[in-house]
Formats: structure tokens, C-alpha cells, sequence
């Protein structure tokens, strides 16, 4: 994202004032908070003009819970979740995982993108192998870990295939398995399953609700999907438009899997699709 | 379905082979009709430099089973001693075009700095520097046609990796650095293997070049021998059949040097996964 994105955006049009709106707005106090994000804000300077992309974040994520952001398109999610990366520097603001400052990328924050950023001469076994490489473990040690890997997300038939090989699916598997080659803190996906079929994204959803039954990982999700989000969170971020700020935060204390027919599904999916409703028109 | 299939694949191995003998016969009917020309000009006898077609076949042959007429080298001889300077030139141009290019590439300051120099280099002509090269008495007239052949292959080589280093999808980048990779990592696990095509790519416009300067370069290294050489000495002294035959020995190596580079830079390409 650049700053011209935004250069057309008045400034500071969500006043404090809305934020305070939501006391519960990082989260129920007391649980096993592992990620700590405090007054996170983005600004976009250009020669001419100041673009406020976020302001005033503040969120708790708990250990090994999924935790979804939904927002208005083009509301800043990805430059959000580029931040708790390390690949942003933020404006303001610190981003604490176990009470350690996080600055810059690092393997303790995985990371998966919605192009799959794979690499095409690498086999999928070294693609996966890539972190652990870069840590300097022992090429023995590395082949366990990912084989592993490869059998939990279903791929060890493809071990020596190259990327151009396998369909859209198959590749973000790739790209999760790689994210959590090095057992990271927390997964960070950035709308992973924007790029792939309906049907596929759907199966990719089941896929990973099993792959994180396996591991216990806390995962920051961001989508503009309200179904992928019911289908798959913990606990939904719903952000408001430009700069963005929470809005509200629902719960969702079913287990998986989950049924889309069902009538309290659709009765939150609609909830949600209302509250995001609200954020575009008043635009 | 299983027939199906069958049919298909020997309807795809038919068509192939069409195509190859298509292709084939419309490089006969090319040739012949480029021979027809030459024999025809040659005919007519306005210039007595251009021999028949036939004569200088004759003279190719003789060329490779007893020498030329003068000095009694053979065509290996002066093939070998043109391939020694252009594979000197080779060498030296990827030795210094591609750690160069990488580091312009990704280093941004330093390209900035660098890019004028090359743009006021690059369009000189790289037989223009031969009478240079060979005159400087530190490099003695054995290196002068090397560097001219380096001269001529450095700018297709560097600008080819300097464009490939600035073209890795940025989300590699990304992606590495979210996996622990530092500076110096990205360098030799993203920039170095990714760029792989592009240099490739560089090499094969370079040898093009590089095949054409050597010729020339020869001709004012005269001392040197190689192919460039014999064709002048050949032209000096009327042996013009002679001197076609090195004028089509200079067209196939330079046809098979491209070619297998195109092939190799086709199948790393395939093979990386990044045609």
C-alpha cells in the first residue's frame, strides 16, 4: 500500500470520542493474553499530504486463539497485519508478544500471503525447509521437521514438486506449512484464501481448522470474507473505515467444526454483514 | 476415456512432427534460395570478390584437410585460437558483469551512481576500442581482441542482471524476512537464485555480440591468427573462395554458440519454475 491510496481521505474523520465508545475493546481482561498491541497508528506522509491509515489499535490476543479482522475494503487490514509483522514500521504504537517488544520481521511471527510469495525454484520441501535453513538447523533435523509438515497438510506425495506444479490450494498448504516450519508464536494470514475458487476456499477452510487442531497456534486472520470469518474465528475484529479503530468485538465460543446452514451462523454472519454495512455507508 | 486419451496424444505427436517437418522445409527452401541469389550475383560477375557457391564449398573442404593456401594452418588451427580469445573474453565479462550487476541491482545508491557511466559507455561500438586495447603495451596484443570481446559482452550481461535483481517480486522479499532472513540471506537464497534467469538471458544476446567482435577484433591483431585474421589475410592476397569459407565457419559457430545458450537459458528457466 502506498500513501497516494489514501491521499484523497480527510483526515481524523473518527474522533477519539468512538473509540471510547468500546470499553471492551482489547479483549476480556485476565485470560492468557500472548500478543499485546497498544496504540498502534499508521500514518502515510506525502510531500503534500498526511493520511491517517490507523489510529489508536489497541488489541489483546490470547493464546492459541483465532482471532479474524474484518473492515471496510480498503480500510487498512493488510497494513495492520504488516505491522505486527515487522515488514511496517508503525507511527505509533508497540506490538509485545510474552511482554517482548517486537521490532522488525522475525521467525517468531509467521507470516502467510494471499499470493503465496512461494518460491518457484525451490521444491515444496525446501520451500518449507526455507525458515529453518535460515536458523541454521541441521539439514537431518530440517527433513523431519518437514515431513512433519508435508503430512499435516497433506502433501507428502508432492515433497519434490515444484511450485508451478501444483493448483492455487495446494500452494497456500505449501505456504502454511512453511509459516510453521519454525513454530512460530503466531501465524499471521494476510486474506490467504482471497486468491483461490470458491469451492477450494471453502475446503481450504476445513484444511486448516484441522491443521490448527494439530498445533494449538495462535492465528491473526485477515479477510473480507464475514463467512470465512464465523467459520473459522475465535473472536472477530470488526474495524471501522479509514482510519480504522475497532469497532466491536464478537465472540464466538462454538467448536468446529462449524455448520454454515445453520440458523444461529447465519444469524451472526448477517450481524456482522450489518455492522460492516453501517462503516460503508457512512461514507 | 483411455481411447480417447490415445487418440489425442498421437493427434498432438502428429501435429508435432508436422510442424518439425514444416519448419525444416521452409529452412531448405530459405537456404536454397539465398544460394541461388549468391550464385547468381556470383554469375554475373560485376564483383569479382564474390566466388561461386560451389568454389567456396571446395575451398571449405580444403581448408579442413590440407590448410590454406598461404601460411598451410588449418581451419582447426584458426578456429581453436578464435575460441581461445572469445572464451577469454567470456570469462572475463561474466567474472566481472555479474557480481557487478548483482550489486547495482540490489544496492540502490551505488546503481544511481553507477548508471551514467553506463549509459555513456554502452553505445560505443566495442571494435571501436580495439585499436586502443591493442596498442596498450601492459596488455600486448594477446589480450586487445579478449577485451574487446569483454567490452562487447559486459553491458548485455550487467544490464540484464541489474534488471533481474530489480525484478524479484518483492513479496519473496517479504516472505523471507517474516522467516528470519537477514540482508546478506535474502542476497545469496532470494536475489542470487532468482536473478539466475536473467543473466542467462543477458549471456545469450552477449554471445551474439561477443562472436561479432571477436572477428573484427582479429582482424586488427593480425599477429594473433583466428578466423578474423585468416579471412583478411585470405581477402589481401585474392583468395576469395577462401575467404567466403570463413565467412560461413564464422556464421555456424556463431549460429551454435546462441543456440545452445538459448537452449540452456530455456531449460534453467523451466527447470526454476520461472519461464
Amino acid at each position: 500500500m502506498t500513501g497516494e491510496e489514501y491521499s484523497e481521505i480527510p483526515e481524523g474523520t473518527v474522533s477519539e470520542d468512538a473509540v471510547s465508545e468500546n470499553p471492551e475493546q482489547t479483549g476480556s481482561p485476565g485470560d492468557d493474553v500472548q500478543i499485546s498491541i497498544r496504540d498502534l497508528g499508521k500514518t502515510y506522509k506525502t510531500d503534500d499530504s498526511e493520511t491517517v491509515a490507523i489510529e489508536g489499535f489497541n488489541l489483546d490476543v490470547k493464546r492459541g486463539e483465532l482471532i479474524s479482522i474484518v473492515g471496510p475494503s480498503g480500510c487498512g487490514k493488510t497494513t495492520l497485519l504488516r505491522m505486527i509483522a515487522g515488514l511496517l514500521d508503525p507511527t505509533t504504537g508497540t506490538i509485545m508478544i510474552d511482554g517482548r517488544v517486537c521490532k522488525g520481521p522475525g521467525p517468531d511471527r509467521g507470516m502467510v500471503f494471499q499470493d503465496f510469495a512461494l518460491f518457484p525454484w525451490r521444491s515444496v520441501r525446501k520451500n518449507i525447509e526455507f525458515g529453518l535453513e535460515i536458523a541454521g538447523v541441521p539439514s537431518a533435523d530440517r527433513a523431519t521437521r518437514s515431513d512433519e509438515l508435508l503430512r499435516m497438510v497433506g502433501l507428502t506425495d508432492f515433497a519434490d514438486a515444484r511450485i508451478h506444479e501444483l493448483s492455487g490450494g495446494m500452494k497456500q498448504r505449501v505456504a502454511i506449512a512453511r509459516a510453521l516450519a519454525t513454530s512460530p508464536d503466531v501465524l499471521l494470514m494476510d486474506e490467504p484464501f482471497g486468491a483461490l475458487d470458491a469451492q477450494t476456499r471453502n475446503l481450504m477452510q476445513e484444511n486448516l481448522v484441522n491443521i490448527l487442531s494439530q498445533t494449538d497456534q495462535t492465528v491473526i486472520f485477515i479477510t473480507h470474507s464475514v463467512d470465512e470469518a464465523v467459520y473459522l474465528s475465535d473472536r472477530i475484529v470488526v474495524l471501522t473505515k479509514r482510519p480504522a479503530t475497532i469497532k466491536s468485538i464478537v465472540d464466538i465460543p462454538w467448536e468446529w467444526p462449524r455448520d454454515r446452514a445453520s440458523a444461529e451462523f447465519t444469524s451472526l454472519r448477517k450481524e456482522i454483514l450489518e455492522e460492516l454495512r453501517e462503516e460503508n455507508v457512512m461514507n | 476415456m483411455t481411447n480417447i486419451a490415445v487418440l489425442n496424444f498421437k493427434y498432438d505427436e502428429h501435429n508435432r512432427i508436422q510442424r518439425w517437418i514444416r519448419s525444416g522445409i521452409i529452412v531448405v527452401i530459405s537456404l536454397l534460395l539465398f544460394v541461388l541469389v549468391w550464385w547468381l550475383v556470383a554469375e554475373w560477375g560485376y564483383f569479382e570478390t564474390i566466388p561461386q557457391p560451389l568454389d567456396t564449398f571446395d575451398a571449405l573442404i580444403s581448408l579442413i584437410q590440407n590448410g590454406d593456401p598461404i601460411n598451410h594452418l588449418t581451419l582447426w588451427t584458426e578456429v581453436s585460437s578464435s575460441l581461445r580469445t572469445f572464451g577469454k573474453g567470456t570469462a572475463l565479462a561474466l567474472i566481472v558483469a555479474i557480481p557487478l550487476g548483482l550489486l547495482l541491482g540490489y544496492v540502490k545508491p551505488l546503481r544511481e551512481l553507477a548508471m551514467p557511466v553506463i549509459e555513456v559507455l554502452r553505445p560505443i561500438a566495442p571494435i571501436a576500442w580495439a585499436p586502443i586495447f591493442i596498442a596498450t603495451k601492459a596488455l600486448g596484443y594477446t589480450w586487445g581482441p579478449a577485451l574487446v570481446v569483454f567490452m562487447g559482452m559486459l553491458f548485455p550481461i550487467l544490464t540484464s542482471t541489474i534488471f533481474g535483481v530489480q525484478r524479484i517480486d518483492s513479496s519473496w522479499i517479504d516472505a523471507s524476512k517474516t522467516l528470519g532472513a537477514n540482508r546478506w540471506q535474502i542476497f545469496y537464497k532470494i536475489v542470487l537464485p532468482s536473478s539466475v534467469p536473467y543473466v542467462l538471458n543477458g549471456l545469450k544476446t552477449a554471445l551474439g555480440v561477443g562472436w561479432m567482435c571477436i572477428v573484427a577484433a582479429e582482424i586488427y591483431a593480425t599477429s594473433l591468427g583466428g578466423l578474423g585474421f585468416f579471412i583478411y589475410s585470405m581477402a589481401q592476397n585474392f583468395y576469395w573462395d577462401y575467404a567466403f569459407a570463413g565467412l560461413i565457419v564464422v556464421a555456424v559457430l556463431g549460429l551454435l554458440t546462441t543456440g545452445v545458450a538459448e537452449q540452456v537459458s530455456k531449460y534453467v528457466s523451466r527447470r526454476m519454475g520461472m519461464e
